[in-house]
């Protein structure tokens, strides 16, 4: 329908955007094992000038309690927090959950928020929640995930690590790592948490948080885009790695549509993640394309390259999957193309 | 989910979302102003934001926004009488053209008055055109992009109207010589002079009046003129002796009418069309903007408007709650020009921008609702008029106190 008013200043996909998120409510989903301090670095956070307007959604997936006085008993309550924040336990569906915070913000019956912290429950796979916005296409018009925090702590992370998959995957799919309790576990084991998380994910910023004492912006800045180019290929024992396609020349969107169309179609559930900026031929900024398992969010144009690096980098995060055979993928629809 | 109280919404609670809010300045204590904002750039280097004020005792108020975190007010005039009001202004260049109105007809002076302003602390008046006459409040507002040709909403001395409301209709000024102002023509909504086959008055009845006269260099021979309870029309002015409407579009009724601002987007085949609510506590409601389908101008479709918040929860914050002006992307280098992103000023509302990417589905992309201005009658904010300068900073006026915030947009 919009085709009969095209506007010269837009681009391949639409009006050219300031920010990835655009308008929409930035979404920051926290999570990390039990115990390991999601709440507190919350609470801080909620306490902060930058924790004002959020709206805290704790999504139990009707795993075991939550161990803070922050919530409440009973199902779905949304509770005023003060500081303009209020917070909305879901026991049932967080698809349900947001779209009702959206409606009656709309009324008038809720506060204006301006920003969703999702604190998952200690066991999850984020996957799922980052799934439901791009699935929900009422959702994903609205919010926009803006980072994906995992919480380690640094006394009993490493064997959390070795024994639960769920732990490794939250770890793998966070866009920030911070680790916790470094003041009761010593400088050496946080250390060797560290180096332990870099070979998990080695695009991820890792922070210290003492007490749970963190900078407020890292809950709320997207983490930067300046992947790391030359990250090594990894591999874990689950079968995950992680690679960046990176590409000096534009790439034309025929050739990237197509290749992840037949990717998703084949390996859609290994495709755990796949997020960056790409060099469309024809566009003027960097095109940024994100994608999780089967499902692919809308890809936006920026209006400019954020740091003068005019160049494709884009992390795949795969399951029994290696960068060569993506890169042969590549490779093949663009002979053909 | 049992609804939560809102503090928020139910105290009027600020908002500022996607925009950031750089700076405001209560312009000396005179805060209220009116429709009237353009960016000069002077010769010495410094940004000037000129704006009119909404009524008297000011004239218009000269800002130095070179750095927008720090506007100063660096020139501020006085009207010669009070029963005066000043409330549009444009400017090409160094010449200000500035708009004059009584508030009864007869009152004088009233009219257009042209200021060399080459010198931002000294405005020098160039020349003054009458257009008071017995039936004549004067000029409400005026169009000055071109360095040429005023086009303005005006009475005139010998244009008696049919109803006292319907006073004021398009006029044309030749202003190429700057010092001798003169008419090049005119044109009024049949009906609206004495004599004619009058028109059936609008329930509220603000009147037939020309209001925004926006001519545009993209399509010189084109102007877009709204005209209060009259709707808008497309004119043909290539003969800007004798303007001619190539076609008309209303909302009015079953709307409560005052059509106020039709901007074109040449390239988009769209026109947006705005609304003003007069009413307090939005009795008027509602008051829009509107997408209208310009492809063929001989035949314009309104095709959506833009989203406003819950009536409910503005009415009874204070004052006016609707549409009113919007950034109009006057063609002056100083301007920001877009055709995807609407701004507006909806009084209590704030400001709010709009995405129009999909004309058929414009969406809420940011808004600026900032706290009651001090000592302001209305009891919340009125923001009044918008304008985004080339570097896409975005001034805003209250209509009451608050005078000019100075907003980045972040979305």
């Amino acid at each position: 329908m919009n085709e009969l008013f095209p506007s010269p200043a837009a681009g391949l996909f639409g009006r050219r955007l300031k920010r990835a998120r655009a308008h929409r409510v930035p979404v920051t989903v926290i999570t990390g094992f039990l115990g390991a301090g999601k709440t507190t670095l919350l609470r801080r956070f909620l306490a902060t000038p930058d924790g004002r307007g959020t709206a805290v959604v704790v999504n139990e997936f009707g795993a075991t309690g939550i161990d803070d006085a922050l919530i409440r008993e009973s199902a779905d309550e949304t509770v005023l927090l003060g500081n303009g924040c209020l917070c909305c336990i879901t026991r049932s569906d967080l698809q349900q959950a947001l779209r009702r915070m959206v409606v009656e913000r709309e009324r008038g019956e809720l506060p204006d928020f301006r920003r969703i912290v999702i604190e998952t429950s200690g066991l999850a796979d984020p996957s799922p929640i980052l799934q439901t916005f791009a699935t929900d296409r009422a959702l994903g018009e609205i919010f926009h995930i803006e980072v994906v925090v995992t919480v380690v702590d640094a006394e009993t992370g490493a064997d959390t690590l070795a024994w639960s998959s769920e732990a490794r995957k939250q770890v793998i799919l966070a866009d920030r790592l911070v680790v916790t309790k470094t003041d009761i576990a010593g400088e050496g084991a946080a250390s060797a948490l560290t180096a332990q998380l870099r070979t998990l994910n080695a695009s991820a910023e890792i922070l210290l948080a003492v007490n749970g004492e963190l900078d407020p912006t890292r809950l709320t800045q997207a983490a930067s885009d300046q992947r790391n180019t030359f990250m090594a290929e990894t591999e874990h024992s689950d079968g995950i790695g992680s690679f960046v396609l990176n590409e000096t020349s534009p790439m034309p969107w025929t050739v990237f549509a197509r290749a992840m169309e037949t990717l998703m179609a084949l390996r859609g559930p290994d495709l755990l993640r796949v997020k960056g900026f790409l060099d469309v031929a024809g566009c003027k900024g960097p095109v940024v394309v994100q994608f999780v398992q089967h499902l692919a969010h809308p890809p936006v144009e920026l209006e400019s390259w954020p740091d003068g690096n005019r160049q494709s980098r884009v992390v795949f995060i795969t399951r029994d999957m290696t960068e060569k055979q993506v890169r042969d993928l590549f490779a093949a629809v663009r002979a053909l193309i | 989910m049992p609804a939560a109280t809102s503090p928020l919404n139910k105290s009027g609670e600020p908002t500022t979302w996607n925009f950031k809010l750089l700076a405001q300045n209560d312009l000396g204590g005179f805060g209220g102003m009116g429709e009237g904002m353009a960016v000069q750039i002077a010769k010495d280097g410094r940004r000037i934001i000129w704006l009119a004020h909404e009524s008297a005792p000011k004239n218009f108020t000269g800002v130095d926004v070179s750095d927008p975190r720090k506007p100063k007010v660096v020139v501020q005039t006085d009207l010669p009488q009070t029963f005066m009001r000043s409330n549009s202004l444009e400017m090409t260049g160094d010449i200000l053209a500035v708009a004059y109105q009584t508030q009864k007809a007869g009152q004088q002076p009233a009219g257009l008055e042209l200021f060399d302003v080459s010198v931002p602390e000294k405005p020098r008046s160039i020349s003054f055109f009458d257009c008071s006459g017995a039936t004549s409040r004067g000029v409400h507002q005026l169009w000055f992009c071109d360095g040429e040709y005023v086009h303005m909403a005006s009475g005139a001395p010998d244009f008696k109207p049919s109803h006292p409301l319907d006073d004021q209709f398009y006029r044309c000024i030749d202003v190429r010589n700057p010092s001798k102002p003169v008419e090049a023509g005119r044109w009024w909504m049949p009906g609206t002079k004495a004599g004619e086959t009058p028109l059936p008055r609008h329930k509220l009845d603000k009147g037939y009046r020309a209001h925004n006269t926006n001519v545009y260099k993209q399509r010189p021979n084109r102007m877009y003129l709204c005209y209060i309870d009259g709707g808008m029309f497309v004119m043909d002015i290539s003969d800007k002796s004798k303007p001619k409407p190539i076609s008309h579009w209303t909302n009015s009724p079953p709307y409560t009418g005052f059509m106020h601002t039709a901007v074109p987007l040449f390239d988009r085949g769209l026109l947006i069309v705005t609304d003003e609510s007069t009413e307090n506590s939005a009795k008027d409601w509602p008051k829009l903007v509107w997408v209208v389908d310009m492809r063929d101008e001989t035949h314009l479709v309104s095709i959506s408007t833009c989203p406003m918040p819950p009536v409910d929860a503005y009415a009874n914050r204070g004052g006016r709650f609707g549409a009113h002006n919007i950034h109009e992307n006057p063609p002056v280098p100083t301007a920001w020009q877009s055709d995807q992103i609407v701004l507006g000023t909806f009084f209590n509302g704030g400001l709010r921008a709009y995405d129009i990417s999909n004309a058929y589905q414009p969406k809420e992309v940011a808004a600026f609702v900032p706290p009651p201005p001090k000592g302001t009658p209305a009891g919340a904010v009125q923001l009044n008029d918008v304008f985004v300068d080339e570097r896409e900073i975005v001034y805003t006026v209250d209509r009451h106190t608050g005078g000019l915030y100075v907003l980045e947009m972040d979305f």
